[in-house]
Protein backbone atom coordinates (compact mmCIF):
# COMPACT_ATOMS: atom_id res chain seq x y z
CA UNK A 1 0.00 0.00 0.00
CA UNK A 2 1.38 3.19 -0.97
CA UNK A 3 1.82 5.07 1.84
CA UNK A 4 0.84 8.45 1.86
CA UNK A 5 3.46 10.83 2.87
CA UNK A 6 3.62 11.65 6.11
CA UNK A 7 2.53 14.89 6.60
CA UNK A 8 5.67 17.17 7.76
CA UNK A 9 6.05 17.75 11.58
CA UNK A 10 3.72 21.83 12.02
CA UNK A 11 6.10 24.38 11.99
CA UNK A 12 6.06 27.77 13.60
CA UNK A 13 6.27 30.05 10.72
CA UNK A 14 7.30 33.94 11.36
CA UNK A 15 3.79 36.06 12.37
CA UNK A 16 3.89 39.51 12.45
CA UNK A 17 3.07 41.04 15.97
CA UNK A 18 0.46 43.22 16.31
CA UNK A 19 0.96 46.73 15.85
CA UNK A 20 -0.66 47.53 18.93
CA UNK A 21 1.55 45.34 21.44
CA UNK A 22 4.70 47.70 19.60
CA UNK A 23 2.78 50.71 20.14
CA UNK A 24 1.46 50.13 23.92
CA UNK A 25 5.29 50.11 25.61
CA UNK A 26 5.76 53.31 24.06
CA UNK A 27 2.33 54.66 25.27
CA UNK A 28 3.45 53.17 28.86
CA UNK A 29 6.77 54.71 29.03
CA UNK A 30 5.33 58.05 27.82
CA UNK A 31 2.70 57.65 30.87
CA UNK A 32 5.62 56.45 33.04
CA UNK A 33 7.89 59.54 32.25
CA UNK A 34 4.97 62.65 32.55
CA UNK A 35 4.18 60.46 36.24
CA UNK A 36 7.78 60.79 37.60
CA UNK A 37 8.00 64.37 36.27
CA UNK A 38 4.86 65.44 38.29
CA UNK A 39 5.23 63.25 41.34
CA UNK A 40 8.34 62.41 41.93
CA UNK A 41 10.41 65.84 42.34
CA UNK A 42 13.30 64.33 39.83
CA UNK A 43 13.78 61.58 43.01
CA UNK A 44 15.07 64.33 45.43
CA UNK A 45 14.91 63.17 48.88
CA UNK A 46 13.74 66.64 49.99
CA UNK A 47 10.23 66.12 48.08
CA UNK A 48 7.45 64.25 49.40
CA UNK A 49 3.59 64.04 48.25
CA UNK A 50 1.40 66.47 48.23
CA UNK A 51 4.63 68.91 47.07
CA UNK A 52 5.80 68.13 43.14
CA UNK A 53 9.34 69.90 43.41
CA UNK A 54 11.64 71.47 45.72
CA UNK A 55 10.69 75.06 43.82
CA UNK A 56 6.44 73.86 45.61
CA UNK A 57 8.37 73.26 48.53
CA UNK A 58 10.03 76.57 49.01
CA UNK A 59 6.68 78.34 48.23
CA UNK A 60 5.51 77.03 51.48
CA UNK A 61 8.38 77.39 53.87
CA UNK A 62 6.92 79.73 56.30
CA UNK A 63 8.25 83.94 56.03
CA UNK A 64 10.46 84.50 57.81
CA UNK A 65 10.61 88.44 57.23
CA UNK A 66 14.31 89.03 57.66
CA UNK A 67 14.24 86.79 60.77
CA UNK A 68 16.79 83.95 60.80
CA UNK A 69 16.57 82.93 64.09
CA UNK A 70 18.55 79.30 63.76
CA UNK A 71 21.67 81.49 62.02
CA UNK A 72 21.67 83.85 64.92
CA UNK A 73 21.51 80.91 67.64
CA UNK A 74 24.44 79.28 65.82
CA UNK A 75 26.72 82.26 65.92
CA UNK A 76 25.45 83.70 69.27
CA UNK A 77 26.63 79.90 70.26
CA UNK A 78 29.80 80.33 69.17
CA UNK A 79 31.05 83.69 69.85
CA UNK A 80 28.86 85.55 72.48
CA UNK A 81 27.97 82.36 74.46
CA UNK A 82 31.42 82.24 76.07
CA UNK A 83 30.95 84.93 78.05
CA UNK A 84 26.89 85.45 77.99
CA UNK A 85 25.98 82.36 78.46
CA UNK A 86 23.62 80.07 76.48
CA UNK A 87 20.43 81.43 78.11
CA UNK A 88 21.30 84.94 78.17
CA UNK A 89 21.45 85.63 81.56
CA UNK A 90 24.96 86.48 81.82
CA UNK A 91 28.21 85.23 84.47
CA UNK A 92 28.95 86.78 87.65
CA UNK A 93 32.01 89.15 87.28
CA UNK A 94 32.56 87.96 83.62
CA UNK A 95 29.17 89.84 81.12
CA UNK A 96 25.87 91.28 82.18
CA UNK A 97 22.73 89.25 81.37
CA UNK A 98 21.32 90.14 78.13
CA UNK A 99 17.45 89.15 79.44
CA UNK A 100 15.82 92.48 80.00
CA UNK A 101 18.34 94.65 79.68
CA UNK A 102 17.86 98.18 78.49
CA UNK A 103 20.74 97.67 76.03
CA UNK A 104 19.60 95.12 74.37
CA UNK A 105 16.04 96.21 74.50
CA UNK A 106 16.35 100.07 73.86
CA UNK A 107 17.80 101.79 70.59
CA UNK A 108 19.23 99.34 67.69
CA UNK A 109 21.92 101.97 66.95
CA UNK A 110 23.24 101.69 70.18
CA UNK A 111 23.17 97.98 70.11
CA UNK A 112 24.88 97.29 66.85
CA UNK A 113 27.88 99.73 67.88
CA UNK A 114 28.57 97.77 70.65
CA UNK A 115 29.93 94.27 69.35
CA UNK A 116 31.55 96.38 66.47
CA UNK A 117 34.27 98.07 68.55
CA UNK A 118 33.70 96.63 71.94
CA UNK A 119 32.97 98.42 75.65
CA UNK A 120 35.12 99.51 77.55
CA UNK A 121 34.66 100.79 81.33
CA UNK A 122 31.55 101.73 84.33
CA UNK A 123 28.35 100.78 82.48
CA UNK A 124 25.02 100.34 84.29
CA UNK A 125 22.47 97.64 83.50
CA UNK A 126 19.80 96.57 84.64
CA UNK A 127 20.54 98.73 88.21
CA UNK A 128 23.78 97.12 88.50
CA UNK A 129 26.79 98.70 88.23
CA UNK A 130 29.67 96.76 85.71
CA UNK A 131 33.15 98.05 84.96
CA UNK A 132 34.88 95.40 82.70
CA UNK A 133 36.18 95.86 79.07
CA UNK A 134 34.60 94.14 76.57
CA UNK A 135 36.71 93.10 73.31
CA UNK A 136 35.39 93.75 69.51
CA UNK A 137 33.98 90.66 69.28
CA UNK A 138 31.85 91.37 66.39
CA UNK A 139 34.12 93.12 64.43
CA UNK A 140 34.83 90.07 62.37
CA UNK A 141 31.05 89.07 61.36
CA UNK A 142 29.39 89.74 58.15
CA UNK A 143 26.96 92.43 58.31
CA UNK A 144 24.35 89.46 57.87
CA UNK A 145 25.52 87.19 60.62
CA UNK A 146 25.87 90.27 63.16
CA UNK A 147 21.92 90.92 62.42
CA UNK A 148 21.40 87.37 62.70
CA UNK A 149 22.85 87.13 65.92
CA UNK A 150 21.76 90.64 67.30
CA UNK A 151 18.04 89.98 66.49
CA UNK A 152 18.48 86.32 67.80
CA UNK A 153 19.52 88.31 71.28
CA UNK A 154 16.47 90.91 71.51
CA UNK A 155 13.74 88.55 70.71
CA UNK A 156 15.44 85.44 72.16
CA UNK A 157 14.47 84.35 76.12
CA UNK A 158 11.71 86.61 76.55
CA UNK A 159 13.17 89.29 74.67
CA UNK A 160 10.62 91.26 72.69
CA UNK A 161 12.69 93.96 70.60
CA UNK A 162 12.71 94.94 66.89
CA UNK A 163 14.33 92.73 64.21
CA UNK A 164 17.75 94.51 63.32
CA UNK A 165 18.24 94.08 59.55
CA UNK A 166 21.97 93.88 57.66
CA UNK A 167 20.75 97.27 56.08
CA UNK A 168 21.02 98.46 59.56
CA UNK A 169 24.49 97.12 60.79
CA UNK A 170 25.86 98.52 57.10
CA UNK A 171 24.85 101.94 58.17
CA UNK A 172 26.00 101.65 61.66
CA UNK A 173 29.82 100.34 60.40
CA UNK A 174 29.48 103.06 57.81
CA UNK A 175 29.21 105.72 60.46
CA UNK A 176 31.56 104.66 62.76
CA UNK A 177 34.14 104.14 59.97
CA UNK A 178 38.08 103.26 60.81
CA UNK A 179 36.96 103.61 64.77
CA UNK A 180 38.73 100.72 67.02
CA UNK A 181 38.67 102.63 70.14
CA UNK A 182 36.35 100.73 72.57
CA UNK A 183 32.78 103.02 73.63
CA UNK A 184 32.73 104.09 77.04
CA UNK A 185 28.77 103.78 78.42
CA UNK A 186 28.49 107.51 78.21
CA UNK A 187 29.28 108.16 74.33
CA UNK A 188 26.80 105.18 73.57
CA UNK A 189 23.89 106.97 75.51
CA UNK A 190 24.67 109.63 73.64
CA UNK A 191 23.37 107.68 70.57
CA UNK A 192 19.86 107.79 69.88
CA UNK B 1 18.80 25.08 26.45
CA UNK B 2 19.19 26.48 22.40
CA UNK B 3 18.81 30.05 23.71
CA UNK B 4 20.99 29.45 27.40
CA UNK B 5 22.93 32.95 27.85
CA UNK B 6 19.40 34.90 26.08
CA UNK B 7 17.52 33.27 29.23
CA UNK B 8 20.46 33.88 31.57
CA UNK B 9 20.51 37.61 30.33
CA UNK B 10 16.73 37.97 30.55
CA UNK B 11 16.21 36.61 33.98
CA UNK B 12 19.32 38.98 34.81
CA UNK B 13 17.91 41.90 33.26
CA UNK B 14 14.68 41.48 35.18
CA UNK B 15 16.01 40.84 38.73
CA UNK B 16 18.37 43.57 38.37
CA UNK B 17 16.17 46.28 37.29
CA UNK B 18 13.84 45.22 40.34
CA UNK B 19 16.87 45.13 42.70
CA UNK B 20 17.61 48.72 41.04
CA UNK B 21 14.26 49.86 41.73
CA UNK B 22 13.55 48.63 45.09
CA UNK B 23 17.05 49.06 46.80
CA UNK B 24 19.59 50.79 45.05
CA UNK B 25 16.93 54.10 44.16
CA UNK B 26 15.49 54.09 47.82
CA UNK B 27 19.33 54.03 49.10
CA UNK B 28 20.77 56.52 46.97
CA UNK B 29 17.52 58.87 47.92
CA UNK B 30 18.03 58.59 51.84
CA UNK B 31 20.28 56.26 52.06
CA UNK B 32 22.80 58.88 53.62
CA UNK B 33 20.00 60.89 55.51
CA UNK B 34 21.56 62.57 58.52
CA UNK B 35 19.60 65.09 61.88
CA UNK B 36 18.53 68.22 60.13
CA UNK B 37 17.12 71.21 61.92
CA UNK B 38 13.73 72.44 62.99
CA UNK B 39 11.93 75.49 60.47
CA UNK B 40 11.63 77.27 63.92
CA UNK B 41 14.61 77.93 66.15
CA UNK B 42 17.04 75.54 64.73
CA UNK B 43 16.61 72.36 66.85
CA UNK B 44 18.32 69.51 66.26
CA UNK B 45 15.51 66.95 64.73
CA UNK B 46 15.21 63.99 65.49
CA UNK B 47 16.89 63.02 68.83
CA UNK B 48 17.06 59.54 69.33
CA UNK B 49 14.93 58.19 71.92
CA UNK B 50 15.37 57.66 75.00
CA UNK B 51 17.01 54.03 76.37
CA UNK B 52 13.92 52.44 77.61
CA UNK B 53 11.53 53.76 74.59
CA UNK B 54 14.42 51.87 72.26
CA UNK B 55 13.34 49.10 74.30
CA UNK B 56 9.70 49.46 74.08
CA UNK B 57 10.21 49.41 70.30
CA UNK B 58 11.60 45.89 70.57
CA UNK B 59 8.14 44.75 72.67
CA UNK B 60 5.91 46.95 69.91
CA UNK B 61 8.14 44.67 67.38
CA UNK B 62 7.12 41.65 69.07
CA UNK B 63 3.45 42.28 70.32
CA UNK B 64 2.89 42.96 66.52
CA UNK B 65 1.32 45.91 67.44
CA UNK B 66 2.37 47.46 63.72
CA UNK B 67 -0.29 44.95 62.09
CA UNK B 68 -3.12 46.97 62.85
CA UNK B 69 -1.71 50.46 63.93
CA UNK B 70 0.35 53.00 60.95
CA UNK B 71 2.74 55.20 61.91
CA UNK B 72 2.52 57.53 58.69
CA UNK B 73 0.23 60.52 58.43
CA UNK B 74 -1.17 61.35 55.01
CA UNK B 75 -1.11 64.71 54.17
CA UNK B 76 -3.31 65.88 50.44
CA UNK B 77 -2.26 69.49 50.90
CA UNK B 78 -1.03 72.65 52.09
CA UNK B 79 -2.67 76.12 52.50
CA UNK B 80 -2.17 79.12 53.78
CA UNK B 81 -4.24 81.40 56.65
CA UNK B 82 -3.62 85.15 56.89
CA UNK B 83 -3.12 86.15 60.60
CA UNK B 84 -3.96 89.55 61.98
CA UNK B 85 -1.24 90.27 64.47
CA UNK B 86 -1.18 94.22 65.11
CA UNK B 87 -4.09 96.45 63.84
CA UNK B 88 -1.48 99.48 63.42
CA UNK B 89 -2.97 103.06 64.48
CA UNK B 90 -4.87 103.45 60.69
CA UNK B 91 -8.24 102.13 61.62
CA UNK B 92 -9.92 104.11 58.94
CA UNK B 93 -7.61 102.14 56.26
CA UNK B 94 -7.62 99.02 57.92
CA UNK B 95 -11.34 98.29 58.32
CA UNK B 96 -12.40 99.06 54.67
CA UNK B 97 -9.08 96.51 53.64
CA UNK B 98 -10.59 93.66 55.76
CA UNK B 99 -14.11 93.56 54.37
CA UNK B 100 -13.09 94.38 50.91
CA UNK B 101 -10.50 91.18 50.98
CA UNK B 102 -13.99 89.38 52.70
CA UNK B 103 -12.36 88.63 55.84
CA UNK B 104 -14.13 87.53 58.09
CA UNK B 105 -14.16 85.16 61.59
CA UNK B 106 -13.23 81.53 61.29
CA UNK B 107 -15.10 79.14 63.12
CA UNK B 108 -13.65 77.86 66.21
CA UNK B 109 -12.31 74.01 66.73
CA UNK B 110 -15.49 73.90 69.10
CA UNK B 111 -17.97 75.52 66.80
CA UNK B 112 -16.72 73.30 64.04
CA UNK B 113 -17.11 69.98 66.01
CA UNK B 114 -20.70 71.32 66.98
CA UNK B 115 -21.54 71.37 63.61
CA UNK B 116 -20.52 68.22 62.30
CA UNK B 117 -21.75 66.35 64.88
CA UNK B 118 -25.23 68.19 64.40
CA UNK B 119 -26.29 66.41 60.82
CA UNK B 120 -29.12 68.99 60.32
CA UNK B 121 -27.28 71.75 60.95
CA UNK B 122 -24.88 72.95 57.80
CA UNK B 123 -20.93 73.70 58.70
CA UNK B 124 -19.73 76.25 60.36
CA UNK B 125 -18.98 78.97 57.71
CA UNK B 126 -16.40 81.67 57.35
CA UNK B 127 -18.43 84.91 58.47
CA UNK B 128 -17.38 87.67 56.42
CA UNK B 129 -17.12 90.99 58.04
CA UNK B 130 -19.20 93.83 58.07
CA UNK B 131 -18.08 96.77 59.49
CA UNK B 132 -18.71 96.40 62.94
CA UNK B 133 -17.60 92.86 62.71
CA UNK B 134 -14.37 94.23 61.63
CA UNK B 135 -13.91 96.87 64.42
CA UNK B 136 -14.88 94.11 66.83
CA UNK B 137 -12.20 91.33 65.97
CA UNK B 138 -8.81 94.19 66.14
CA UNK B 139 -9.99 94.19 69.88
CA UNK B 140 -8.93 90.21 69.61
CA UNK B 141 -5.82 90.49 68.03
CA UNK B 142 -3.63 88.52 67.02
CA UNK B 143 -6.81 86.77 64.99
CA UNK B 144 -7.04 84.45 61.67
CA UNK B 145 -9.03 86.20 59.15
CA UNK B 146 -8.78 84.49 55.69
CA UNK B 147 -8.49 80.89 55.40
CA UNK B 148 -7.51 78.08 53.06
CA UNK B 149 -5.41 79.80 50.54
CA UNK B 150 -2.35 79.47 47.98
CA UNK B 151 0.59 81.29 48.92
CA UNK B 152 0.09 83.98 46.39
CA UNK B 153 -3.31 84.59 47.63
CA UNK B 154 -1.71 84.96 51.20
CA UNK B 155 0.63 87.42 49.86
CA UNK B 156 -1.38 89.78 48.10
CA UNK B 157 -3.78 89.91 51.46
CA UNK B 158 -0.71 90.76 53.45
CA UNK B 159 0.56 93.28 51.49
CA UNK B 160 -3.01 94.90 51.22
CA UNK B 161 -3.53 94.52 54.99
CA UNK B 162 0.16 96.14 55.35
CA UNK B 163 -0.69 98.62 52.74
CA UNK B 164 -3.37 99.51 55.44
CA UNK B 165 -1.00 99.95 58.58
CA UNK B 166 -1.41 96.45 59.97
CA UNK B 167 0.72 93.27 60.36
CA UNK B 168 -0.51 90.18 59.13
CA UNK B 169 1.63 87.38 58.93
CA UNK B 170 1.07 83.88 57.25
CA UNK B 171 0.36 80.45 58.59
CA UNK B 172 1.41 77.69 56.98
CA UNK B 173 -1.19 74.75 57.22
CA UNK B 174 -0.84 70.94 56.11
CA UNK B 175 -4.66 69.51 55.50
CA UNK B 176 -5.91 66.32 55.07
CA UNK B 177 -8.10 63.67 56.22
CA UNK B 178 -5.82 62.78 58.52
CA UNK B 179 -4.46 65.75 59.96
CA UNK B 180 -8.36 66.74 60.73
CA UNK B 181 -8.92 63.20 62.89
CA UNK B 182 -6.35 65.09 64.91
CA UNK B 183 -3.49 62.44 64.37
CA UNK B 184 -0.36 65.14 63.16
CA UNK B 185 0.23 68.23 62.41
CA UNK B 186 1.82 67.15 59.17
CA UNK B 187 2.41 64.39 57.13
CA UNK B 188 5.23 61.72 58.38
CA UNK B 189 8.42 61.59 56.42
CA UNK B 190 11.29 59.59 56.91
CA UNK B 191 13.39 61.93 58.71
CA UNK B 192 10.62 61.07 61.62
CA UNK B 193 12.28 57.21 61.80
CA UNK B 194 16.19 58.35 61.51
CA UNK B 195 16.72 56.57 64.78
CA UNK B 196 14.10 53.72 64.60
CA UNK B 197 15.33 50.01 64.17
CA UNK B 198 13.41 48.39 62.45
CA UNK B 199 11.21 51.06 61.07
CA UNK B 200 7.40 50.19 61.99
CA UNK B 201 4.88 52.40 59.62
CA UNK B 202 2.23 49.76 59.94
CA UNK B 203 0.52 47.73 57.40
CA UNK B 204 -3.14 48.67 58.20
CA UNK B 205 -5.24 50.74 60.20
CA UNK B 206 -7.56 48.49 62.51
CA UNK B 207 -6.96 50.94 65.23
CA UNK B 208 -5.51 54.08 65.26
CA UNK B 209 -2.53 55.75 63.76
CA UNK B 210 0.58 56.23 66.34
CA UNK B 211 2.84 58.08 64.72
CA UNK B 212 1.90 61.48 66.89
CA UNK B 213 0.32 59.29 70.06
CA UNK B 214 2.91 60.55 72.55
CA UNK B 215 1.83 64.20 71.89
CA UNK B 216 -2.04 63.53 72.17
CA UNK B 217 -1.83 60.85 75.21
CA UNK B 218 1.40 62.20 77.19
CA UNK B 219 0.45 59.95 80.23
CA UNK B 220 2.49 56.72 80.58
CA UNK B 221 0.48 55.53 83.62
CA UNK B 222 -2.87 55.83 80.76
CA UNK B 223 -1.01 53.87 78.23
CA UNK B 224 -0.24 50.93 80.76
CA UNK B 225 -4.52 50.27 81.80
CA UNK B 226 -4.98 50.91 78.72
CA UNK B 227 -2.58 48.01 77.56
CA UNK B 228 -3.90 46.30 80.35
CA UNK B 229 -7.81 46.95 79.76
CA UNK B 230 -8.67 48.81 76.53
CA UNK B 231 -11.96 48.62 77.16
CA UNK B 232 -11.65 50.86 80.05
CA UNK B 233 -11.53 53.64 77.68
CA UNK B 234 -13.56 53.05 74.32
CA UNK B 235 -16.49 51.03 75.25
CA UNK B 236 -16.42 48.66 72.10
CA UNK B 237 -12.46 48.72 71.30
CA UNK B 238 -11.72 45.55 69.25
CA UNK B 239 -7.97 45.73 70.72
CA UNK B 240 -7.11 42.61 72.86
CA UNK B 241 -5.66 43.07 76.15
CA UNK B 242 -1.82 42.60 76.87
CA UNK B 243 -2.45 41.27 80.43
CA UNK B 244 0.64 39.00 79.79
CA UNK B 245 2.65 42.13 80.23
CA UNK B 246 1.31 42.76 83.52
CA UNK B 247 1.77 40.67 86.66
CA UNK B 248 -1.08 40.37 89.36
CA UNK B 249 0.28 39.24 92.11
CA UNK B 250 -0.49 39.63 96.25
CA UNK B 251 -0.03 43.40 98.15
CA UNK B 252 2.53 43.52 100.25
CA UNK B 253 3.25 45.15 103.34
CA UNK B 254 2.18 48.29 101.64
CA UNK B 255 0.27 48.74 98.16
CA UNK B 256 3.60 48.96 94.91
CA UNK B 257 3.48 52.60 93.43
CA UNK B 258 3.50 51.49 90.32
CA UNK B 259 0.39 49.35 90.88
CA UNK B 260 -2.25 49.93 88.05
CA UNK B 261 -5.41 51.90 89.38
CA UNK B 262 -8.38 50.59 87.97
CA UNK B 263 -12.07 51.08 88.69
CA UNK B 264 -13.80 48.04 89.83
CA UNK B 265 -15.12 46.48 86.96
CA UNK B 266 -11.88 45.56 85.68
CA UNK B 267 -9.71 45.78 89.27
CA UNK B 268 -8.36 42.85 90.86
CA UNK B 269 -9.65 40.72 93.83
CA UNK B 270 -9.07 42.15 97.02
CA UNK B 271 -5.35 41.97 98.16
CA UNK B 272 -4.25 41.54 94.97
CA UNK B 273 -2.62 44.01 92.51
CA UNK B 274 -1.32 44.72 89.06
CA UNK B 275 1.84 45.33 88.37
CA UNK B 276 3.26 46.43 85.29
CA UNK B 277 6.15 44.21 83.90
CA UNK B 278 9.37 45.91 82.55
CA UNK B 279 8.04 44.93 79.01
CA UNK B 280 4.53 47.38 79.58
CA UNK B 281 6.99 50.03 81.10
CA UNK B 282 9.35 49.74 78.13
CA UNK B 283 6.20 49.62 76.04
CA UNK B 284 4.76 52.60 77.46
CA UNK B 285 7.54 54.94 77.64
CA UNK B 286 7.90 53.73 73.67
CA UNK B 287 4.41 54.98 72.94
CA UNK B 288 5.08 58.38 74.96
CA UNK B 289 8.11 59.23 73.12
CA UNK B 290 6.40 59.11 69.56
CA UNK B 291 5.70 61.96 68.32
CA UNK B 292 6.86 63.49 64.60
CA UNK B 293 5.42 67.03 64.58
CA UNK B 294 8.31 69.20 64.13
CA UNK B 295 8.44 71.84 61.23
CA UNK B 296 10.68 70.64 58.95
CA UNK B 297 11.97 71.92 55.39
CA UNK B 298 10.80 69.02 53.63
CA UNK B 299 7.75 68.87 55.44
CA UNK B 300 6.97 73.16 56.42
CA UNK B 301 4.18 74.22 58.75
CA UNK B 302 4.05 77.04 60.61
CA UNK B 303 4.51 76.43 64.48
CA UNK B 304 1.56 76.07 66.42
CA UNK B 305 0.53 74.17 70.10
CA UNK B 306 -0.09 70.75 70.04
CA UNK B 307 -3.66 69.98 68.74
CA UNK B 308 -3.83 67.79 72.14
CA UNK B 309 -7.51 69.30 72.54
CA UNK B 310 -8.25 68.22 68.67
CA UNK B 311 -7.43 64.77 68.72
CA UNK B 312 -9.24 62.06 68.59
CA UNK B 313 -8.36 58.33 68.52
CA UNK B 314 -11.45 56.57 66.91
CA UNK B 315 -10.39 55.72 63.56
CA UNK B 316 -13.59 56.76 62.22
CA UNK B 317 -14.45 60.02 63.59
CA UNK B 318 -13.53 61.61 60.06
CA UNK B 319 -15.09 65.23 60.90
CA UNK B 320 -14.16 68.13 58.60
CA UNK B 321 -12.85 69.41 61.19
CA UNK B 322 -9.24 71.63 60.60
CA UNK B 323 -6.95 71.61 63.14
CA UNK B 324 -5.99 75.41 63.42
CA UNK B 325 -4.58 76.11 66.66
CA UNK B 326 -2.98 79.04 68.42
CA UNK B 327 0.78 79.77 67.13
CA UNK B 328 3.23 79.61 70.17
CA UNK B 329 5.44 82.10 68.35
CA UNK B 330 4.03 84.50 65.64
CA UNK B 331 6.68 83.66 62.87
CA UNK B 332 7.05 87.50 61.80
CA UNK B 333 7.78 90.51 64.09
Amino acid sequence: MPATPESAEPRAGPAAVPIVLLVLPFLILYWGMIYFDRNSGWFSQEVYAPYYSVAELTLYQPPTGGLDLARGKAVYETICALCHNNDGMGKPNQAPAFVGSEWVLGSPNRMIRIPLVGLAGPVKVKDQEWNLAMPNMGAALSDDDLAAVLTYIRVSWGNKASVITPAQVKAVKKEIGNRTQPWSASELLAVP
Amino acid sequence: MNHGPLLFLAAFFALASSWCGFVLAPQLQVGQMQQTNTLSGGATYPVARPGEAQQGLQVYRANGCASCHSQQVRQSGTVCDVVLTEAGTNQAALIPALVTLKCGTIPTQAEQRAAATAKDKPPARLQEFSEPGARDLLAHLPQPVRQGLTREEANADVKALTAAGAKASIWIVPVGPDISRGWGRRRTVAEDFLFDYPVMPGVQRVGPDLANVGLRLPDASWHLRHLYAPRLYEKGSTMPPYRFLFEKRKIGKEPSPEALALPAEFAPEAGLEIVPKQAAKALAAYLTSLRADAPLFVAPLVAASPTTAAATNAPGASEPVSTHAVPTTAPTK
